[in-house]
């Protein structure tokens, strides 16, 4: 069982040791250009010229190309047939039996197959470089309160834990009888003695830690302090800036560019 | 020194419980009635008791919890290195009073990816400069032998690992006082032997420690006084080897050590030595059928 709900891998890299605020910076830019400009080839460019290289500076490319490749595929084969075979009108590019590929079919289904390629390698990117507990203590230094960077970090530790849990619930059921197999009708039945176990037992866990994080001070008024120190400097800071224009110019682009 | 032979021990009431008595929200009758009991700084008093006598709510009362965090009704007072229990606020009142209880896993806080990180959760919430709070860390991971664990997930350890860590990260706030509800419960007999390690190192040290607890050898080994609880009344409180050896205990379903069993029978054997106290522990055991034999 995983220890966490985290795709992070701890590298000694360049990209590593990044502000969680400039990745997420260099996220959103990416995402911008690739949906803001408007041709097809921009959201392929920035993958292969920006995304892989990054990932390779940050030691997680094969870890990257490996879960985009997995998750990308499938769409991809599925839009470019959708939408090349059942474009309505347009120029047919090649005949399989009285279907046709039509040329604007294929183009909008690179465009969109881009996208979602940018997408997800975008963010894959992101989650493989940075932990998620600094990621929420970049964000509590600008202002979101610590009780919500609180439950989002925990929810990430503590699902994996939810879903063992769970089957070990099914498991003490069913070595009682219970059948959690068959039609849909047997399945409604088996529903209730595995969800109110595993509700009622989370109850308990969720009041018990209440306490344990009260017992360590959660609640105090004093200004928090933090044991990792979250690098950042002049020179990151200067580079968010420089994103946040890019981002403003190429949604302005956009924008010149539909008028 | 003092007589105990702990360092540190004065006999100043570090606890000073008088006339408590507390009705959860939820029930009517009172979980625990007219408790009242001093603890000297630097004791280590057990609190034993069937399930349901009130070892918990006893345990929450001199945290804090009790009144604040499960409301209900308390009469009488509790006084904690100082602070009343019921003016103070609860998170003045955790500084003072460390609580550990069963679950090693709920009380990992979720919040931390590494043992290291976990520690220092409650040094974050005060407010306790970087620098400190690692000089802290490296003195509790060795107080409570977790140094090698560091770099883990405390979702990777074994129970008695993760209640070690629970321990640590309370110890690092250097509470006056640490309850214990039970510790031990939940863990297999090594992770048990690796807590009460740490426990006993903390009573040496002259740490004051209030334990909730079923395994009275164990009890016996470490408390200076007892306090037996049942149906949140106080039955008996006194020297361990003499509440743990009461014939009441057993009247009220509070277990004993099987060598209090066993001693018990013997008397009736003859295989007792006349007017020896009867054993809690498996040394005096031993010791007295030696006597009894020869």
């Amino acid at each position: 069982m995983s220890t966490a709900l985290t795709l992070y891998i701890d590298r000694n890299s360049r990209l590593h040791v990044l502000n969680p605020l400039t990745k997420v910076a260099l996220t959103a830019t990416l995402l911008t250009a690739g949906f803001a400009l408007p041709e097809g080839w921009i959201s392929y460019s920035i993958v292969l010229l920006i995304v892989v290289p990054l990932s390779a500076l940050g030691r997680v490319w094969r870890q990257l190309v490996k879960a985009t490749w997995k998750i990308v595929l499938p769409f991809a084969v599925s839009v470019f047939l959708i939408q090349g075979l059942f474009w309505g009108s347009g120029t047919p590019l090649f005949s399989i039996g009285s279907l046709s590929f039509k040329l604007e079919g294929i183009s909008f289904a690179f465009l969109s197959v881009g996208r979602i390629l940018l997408v997800v390698s975008v963010f894959m990117l992101f989650a493989l470089t940075t932990r998620p507990d600094t990621l929420m203590l970049a964000l509590t230094h600008i202002g979101l309160p610590g009780s919500f960077t609180y439950i989002v970090v925990t929810a990430i530790q503590i699902a994996p834990r939810f879903q063992a849990r769970a089957a070990t619930i099914v498991e003490a059921q069913r070595s009682r009888g219970l059948e959690t197999e068959g039609n849909i009708f047997r399945r409604a039945r088996a529903l209730l003695p595995l969800v109110m176990p595993l509700v009622l037992s989370s109850l308990v866990d969720v009041e018990e830690r209440a306490i344990a994080i009260e017992a360590r001070a959660f609640n105090s008024s004093q200004p928090k302090t933090s044991l990792i120190k979250i690098p950042d400097s002049r020179g990151e800071s200067i580079t968010r800036w420089m994103f946040l224009l890019l981002m403003a110019l190429a949604i302005g682009y956009r924008v010149i560019a539909k008028n | 020194m003092s007589e105990s032979g702990k360092i540190g021990v004065s006999i100043l009431a570090i606890v000073d419980i008088q006339g408590l008595t507390y009705t959860y929200p939820t029930s009517e009758k009172p979980a625990l009635r007219g408790i009242s009991l001093q603890v000297e700084q630097g004791e280590f008093l057990a609190i034993i008791g069937p399930n349901g006598a009130g070892k918990s709510t006893l345990c929450y009362s001199v945290a804090g919890f009790v009144p604040h965090f499960f409301k209900g009704k308390l009469e009488g007072k509790v006084q904690v290195a100082g602070l009343d229990t019921q003016s103070a606020s609860l998170n003045d009142l955790v500084l003072k009073a460390g609580l550990v209880f069963q679950n090693p896993f709920t009380q990992i806080s979720g919040a931390k990816f590494t043992v290291y990180e976990e520690i220092a959760f409650g040094l974050e919430n005060t407010g306790v400069p970087r620098e400190e709070m690692k000089e802290r860390i490296e003195r509790v991971m060795g107080l409570t032998g977790i140094a090698d664990l560091a770099k883990r997930s405390p979702y990777a350890l074994s129970g008695g690992q993760q209640q070690r860590v629970a321990l640590a990260s309370i110890l690092i706030m250097e509470p006056e006082v640490l309850v214990l509800d039970e510790p031990t419960s939940q863990l297999d007999p090594i992770g048990t032997r690796e807590v009460f390690q740490v426990i006993k190192d903390m009573s040496k040290r002259g740490m004051t420690i209030m334990m909730a607890e079923h395994k009275v050898e164990w009890v016996a080994e470490f408390a200076d006084r007892v306090l037996a609880l049942s149906d949140g009344e106080a039955l008996l409180l006194g020297k361990a080897e003499e509440v743990l050896t009461s014939p009441r205990l057993p009247e009220h379903g509070i277990g004993v050590s099987r060598y209090t069993t066993a001693a018990r029978r013997a008397i009736q054997e003859g295989l007792w030595p006349t007017g020896r106290r009867l054993p809690v522990t498996l040394v005096e055991a031993v010791e007295g059928f030696q006597r009894g034999q020869a």
